[in-house]
C-alpha cells in the first residue's frame, strides 16, 4: 500500500506475421507499458504503421471538424455502442451527415458574414440622412471633387474664398455638423486645406441609389431575412448534435483506437522479419500476459523476462519504471492529492495512504461543528450526481470523508452551527454555578454537556468550548503533536527511501537528525511545560547531538542553515488551531449578532425571545443564515487547503519527490467508454 | 510621579500588541505570495502539471502569520507574568 505495484521489464519478440494479431491482443488486455524504442541500435529499425493507418487518422480528422461545427464536448456517456454498429453506421455519419453539417454551418457563416456586411453599411449610411441629397448625386463626376464628412465649425465663408464657385449642403448631427462640399476638381487641394482647419473628418459614402432613409429600410429588412434563414439553420444543427451525439463520440472512440493500434508498430523494434516490444508490466500479471499472447501467435513468438539485475542496469542508463500505485478503493481519492504534487518514483514511497489518515482528520479539526459537517455531507452528496468525470468524483470523495470527520470532532468540541447555539438547547448545558465553580478552579473548558450524561473525559473537558482560553492551550499542544507525528512518520520515510536508493550517508546524517531534533524538542519544551527539567537535558542532549550529525552530513555545516525551516515547520502546525478559531468565531459572530444584537434591537430592547417581533426574527434569521453561508464556503476551502499545504510542505519536503517526479503506468490500449466491450 | 497602569488598560496593550502581531505578519506574508502567486499563476497556464508545486510554493510564506499568530496567542493566553495581573 505504501508502495507501488511491482513491475517487471518484459520483451516480446516475435514473427511480423503475427504482430497484427499480437497488437490487437496487447490493446485488449491493457497490462504492457511500452517502452519506445529510439533507434539507437543499428541492427533494429523503428516499426512502421500497419493496415489501414491513414484512412483511420484520415476519417478521425473529418470527425473531429464536424464534431467542432457542433460543438460537442466530452462528456459521460449516455448509451454505449457495438463495434459493429459503428462501423455499419461510420460511413453514412462522416459522408452524410457530416457534409450536411459541414454545409449547414458554412451558410451560417456566410449569413452571418452578410450581416455583418450591411450592418457596416447602415452604419456609414445614417448620418448623411440629414443631408438633403438623394445616394446617386454623392458620385460620378468627372469636373467636380466631393467632399463628406463632419465639420466643428461654420465652413461656407472659409470655402467660398479658395473656391468661389461651389455647393455646400449641411445638416446637423449629433456631436458635429454633418457636410457635402462640391467644388471644381481643380480646387480640390485647397479646398481639402481649409477644411482640415475645420476638423474635418470624411465620411465614406455606398456606391448606391436612391434616398437614404429607404436605402437603411431596405438593409434592414434583408437583415430580417437572413437572420430569419439563420434561426433554423442553429435549431438543425442542435437537432443534429442531439441525435447524433452519443453515436459521434463512440465513432471518435473506435477511431482513436483504431490508430492507436495501426500506428503501435512505431514504438517497437523491427528486422525484415521480426519485431520486439520492450515494455513493462505488474509483476504478478507476468504468466497471464504470455499464455495470452503466446495462444494470440500461434507459437509464433517469445515472451520472456529479463533479469532483475539487467532490469537494473537499464534504469540506471535512464530508463524510467512505470508507477502503478496500489491502494485500497477507500484510499484511491487521495491518490488525487499525491498525483497533484508528482507521481511518486518507483523505488519511492507512495504517500496516499499516510494522506488518508491524517488529511481528513486535520480538516475535521480544523472545521470541527456537527452542522456545517452534515451540509457539506450532503451538498456533496448531491454533486456527486451532477459531477461524473473521475477528477471531480475523487475530489468530492476526498471532501466527503473530511466532512465526516468534521462531524465528528463536530461533538467534541460541541459545536452545532457555532457556539452559543443549538448545542445548548439540544443537548442542554451546564447549571450556571457549576461554570462558575468550574471557572475558579481555572478548569473552565465550556459549558455544554453531552445530555444526561454530563461532560466526559479526563477533567470534563468535553464537550470542548475551542473559544475559551484552556481549551486554547489545549489545542496549541494537540497541534504540535499532531505535527511532531506528521512530519516524524515523513522522516522516518525519508530514512528508507534513501536507504532504498543506497545512500546511506543521506539516510543517517540528513533524514536521522531531523527526526531527533523534532522528537526532542518536543519532549524538552513538554518538560518545560511540566517543570520536569530532566526532560528538558534530556531534550537539549538530544537536540545538540543531532545538529552535530547534521554537521557531519552530506552538506557540512551548511546542514545547520535547514534547521530553522525544520522548528517554522513544527510551529505550521498551530494553523490547525488557528484557522478553526476563526472559522468559530465567524460563527460564533453570526450567532451572537442575530440573537443577541439584531433581534432584541429591532423588537424594541426585548430581553426574552418570546418578545422579538416577526420582523426582527426575519431579518435576523436572513442575516444569520448569510454568514453562515459564507462561513461554510470558507470552511470548505480552508480545511481543505491547509491541510494540504501541511502535507505538501511539512511533510512531503521530508521524503518526497527527491529525484524528481516518475512516470505513470499507462499501459497499451484504451478504456471503453461509448463502446461495447 | 509614578505612572501606574491598571490591569484593564495593560490588557488592552497587550491585545493591541497580539492584533499588531497577527496583523503585520499577515501583510507581509500576503506581499510574499502576491509575487509568487502571479508567478504560479504563468506557469500553471502553460503547463497545468505544475498545480502542485505551484501551491506548494505559494503556501510557504503563510507560515510567517503562524508565527505571528503564534506570538498573539502567547501574549493573550500563555505569558504568565502577566496572567496574574489581567486576569479578573
Amino acid at each position: 500500500m505504501l508502495r507501488p505495484v511491482k513491475m517487471s521489464r518484459v520483451v516480446v519478440a516475435g514473427s511480423k506475421d503475427v504482430i497484427s494479431p499480437v497488437v490487437e491482443k496487447l490493446h485488449e488486455l491493457r497490462l504492457l507499458h511500452i517502452v519506445n524504442y529510439n533507434g539507437n541500435q543499428p541492427q533494429f529499425e523503428i516499426g512502421k504503421p500497419i493496415g489501414k493507418a491513414k484512412e483511420y487518422s484520415e476519417d478521425l480528422i473529418k470527425l473531429r471538424s464536424i464534431t467542432r461545427y457542433l460543438d460537442l464536448k466530452n462528456k459521460a456517456p449516455d448509451k454505449t455502442f457495438p463495434e459493429s454498429q459503428i462501423l455499419s453506421e461510420m460511413d453514412n455519419l462522416l459522408n452524410n451527415v457530416g457534409a450536411d453539417v459541414i454545409a449547414t454551418y458554412e451558410r451560417i457563416t456566410a449569413i452571418e458574414a452578410e450581416v455583418k456586411s450591411k450592418q457596416d453599411l447602415i452604419r456609414s449610411l445614417t448620418p448623411l440622412a440629414v443631408l438633403p441629397l438623394p445616394l446617386e448625386s454623392y458620385h460620378g463626376y468627372d469636373s467636380l471633387a466631393t467632399f463628406v464628412g463632419t465639420v466643428a465649425t461654420p465652413i461656407d465663408a472659409d470655402v467660398a474664398r479658395v473656391s468661389p464657385v461651389n455647393e455646400i449642403y449641411t445638416g446637423s448631427a449629433k456631436n458635429a455638423t454633418q457636410v457635402a462640399v462640391f467644388v471644381p476638381a481643380d480646387k480640390a487641394s485647397e479646398v481639402s486645406a481649409v477644411l482640415s482647419e475645420h476638423g474635418f473628418s470624411e465620411t465614406s459614402v455606398p456606391k448606391l441609389e436612391g434616398n437614404v432613409d429607404s436605402a437603411i429600410a431596405a438593409q434592414e429588412s434583408s437583415i430580417k431575412t437572413l437572420e430569419a434563414e439563420k434561426a433554423p439553420l442553429l435549431k438543425k444543427l442542435a437537432d443534429v448534435k442531439k441525435q447524433h451525439e452519443d453515436l459521434m463520440l463512440a465513432t471518435d472512440e473506435y477511431l482513436s483506437m483504431q490508430t492507436q493500434k495501426t500506428e503501435a508498430p512505431l514504438r517497437f523494434a523491427e528486422t525484415d522479419n521480426a519485431f520486439v516490444i520492450d515494455g513493462y508490466i505488474p509483476s504478478d500479471q507476468f504468466s497471464r500476459l504470455k499464455s495470452e499472447l503466446e495462444s494470440a501467435a500461434g507459437g509464433k513468438l517469445e515472451v520472456s523476462l529479463i533479469a532483475d539485475k539487467e532490469a537494473e542496469e537499464l534504469v540506471e542508463k535512464g530508463e524510467d519504471v512505470p508507477t502503478q500505485m496500489d491502494n485500497p478503493s477507500l484510499v484511491k481519492p487521495y491518490e488525487l492529492i499525491t498525483k497533484l504534487f508528482a507521481i511518486p518514483e518507483y523505488k519511492e514511497f507512495d504517500p496516499s495512504l499516510l494522506i488518508f489518515v491524517f488529511f481528513p482528520i486535520m480538516f475535521g479539526m480544523i472545521l470541527g461543528d456537527v452542522g456545517y459537517g452534515i451540509m457539506i455531507f450532503l451538498v456533496l452528496l448531491l454533486l456527486k450526481k451532477k459531477f461524473r468525470t473521475p477528477g471531480w468524483q475523487q475530489l468530492i470523495n476526498v471532501v466527503m470523508i473530511g466532512s465526516v470527520w468534521a462531524t465528528i470532532f463536530g461533538i467534541f468540541f460541541g459545536e452545532i452551527f457555532g457556539p452559543l447555539g443549538l448545542w445548548g438547547r439540544i443537548m442542554g448545558h451546564l447549571p450556571e454555578h457549576e461554570i462558575e465553580l468550574a471557572k475558579e478552579a481555572g478548569l473552565y473548558f465550556g459549558e455544554g454537556v453531552f445530555g444526561s450524561l454530563g461532560r466526559l473525559g479526563p477533567l470534563g473537558i468535553f464537550p470542548l468550548d475551542r473559544l475559551a482560553t484552556n481549551a486554547v492551550l489545549l489545542l496549541i499542544g494537540t497541534s504540535i503533536f499532531i505535527g511532531v507525528i506528521h512530519c516524524s512518520v515523513g522522516s522516518i520515510l525519508g530514512i528508507k527511501t534513501f536507504l532504498g536508493y543506497g545512500e546511506k550517508k543521506h539516510a543517517y546524517f540528513e533524514k536521522l537528525p531531523v527526526l531527533l531534533f523534532q522528537v526532542f524538542l518536543t519532549i524538552a519544551l513538554l518538560g518545560l511545560i511540566m517543570g520536569q527539567m530532566w526532560m528538558v537535558a534530556l531534550g537539549g542532549i538530544f537536540i545538540l547531538v543531532s545538529m552535530v550529525m547534521l554537521v557531519m552530513g552530506p552538506e557540512g555545516p551548511m546542514g545547520l542553515a535547514h534547521v530553522p525551516f525544520y522548528l517554522s515547520n513544527l510551529v505550521s502546525y498551530l494553523r490547525l488551531l488557528a484557522i478553526g478559531l476563526a472559522s468559530v468565531g465567524l460563527a460564533y459572530a453570526a450567532n451572537q449578532l442575530a440573537f443577541y444584537v439584531i433581534m432584541p434591537m429591532l423588537s424594541g430592547g426585548a430581553k426574552d425571545s418570546a418578545e422579538f417581533t416577526t420582523l426582527a426574527i426575519i431579518v435576523g434569521l436572513l442575516v444569520l443564515v448569510s454568514v453562515h453561508f459564507i462561513n461554510l464556503l470558507l470552511g470548505i476551502l480552508s480545511p481543505f487547503m491547509h491541510p494540504l499545504r501541511l502535507h505538501y510542505v511539512e511533510m512531503f519536503t521530508k521524503f518526497y519527490s527527491n529525484k524528481g517526479g516518475g512516470v505513470e503506468y499507462s499501459p497499451f490500449g484504451h478504456v471503453r467508454r461509448f463502446l461495447k466491450a | 510621579m509614578a505612572v501606574v497602569a491598571d490591569a484593564g488598560s495593560l490588557y488592552g496593550l497587550l491585545a493591541v500588541g497580539a492584533g499588531l502581531a497577527t496583523g503585520l505578519a499577515g501583510i507581509g506574508a500576503g506581499m510574499g505570495e502576491q509575487g509568487i502567486g502571479a508567478a504560479v499563476v504563468g506557469v500553471v497556464a502553460e503547463e497545468p502539471g505544475f498545480l502542485g508545486k505551484g501551491l506548494f510554493l505559494m503556501l510557504l510564506p503563510e507560515t510567517l502569520i503562524i508565527f505571528g499568530l503564534a506570538v498573539s496567542l502567547i501574549l493573550m493566553f500563555a505569558w504568565t507574568p502577566f496572567a496574574g495581573i489581567v486576569t479578573p
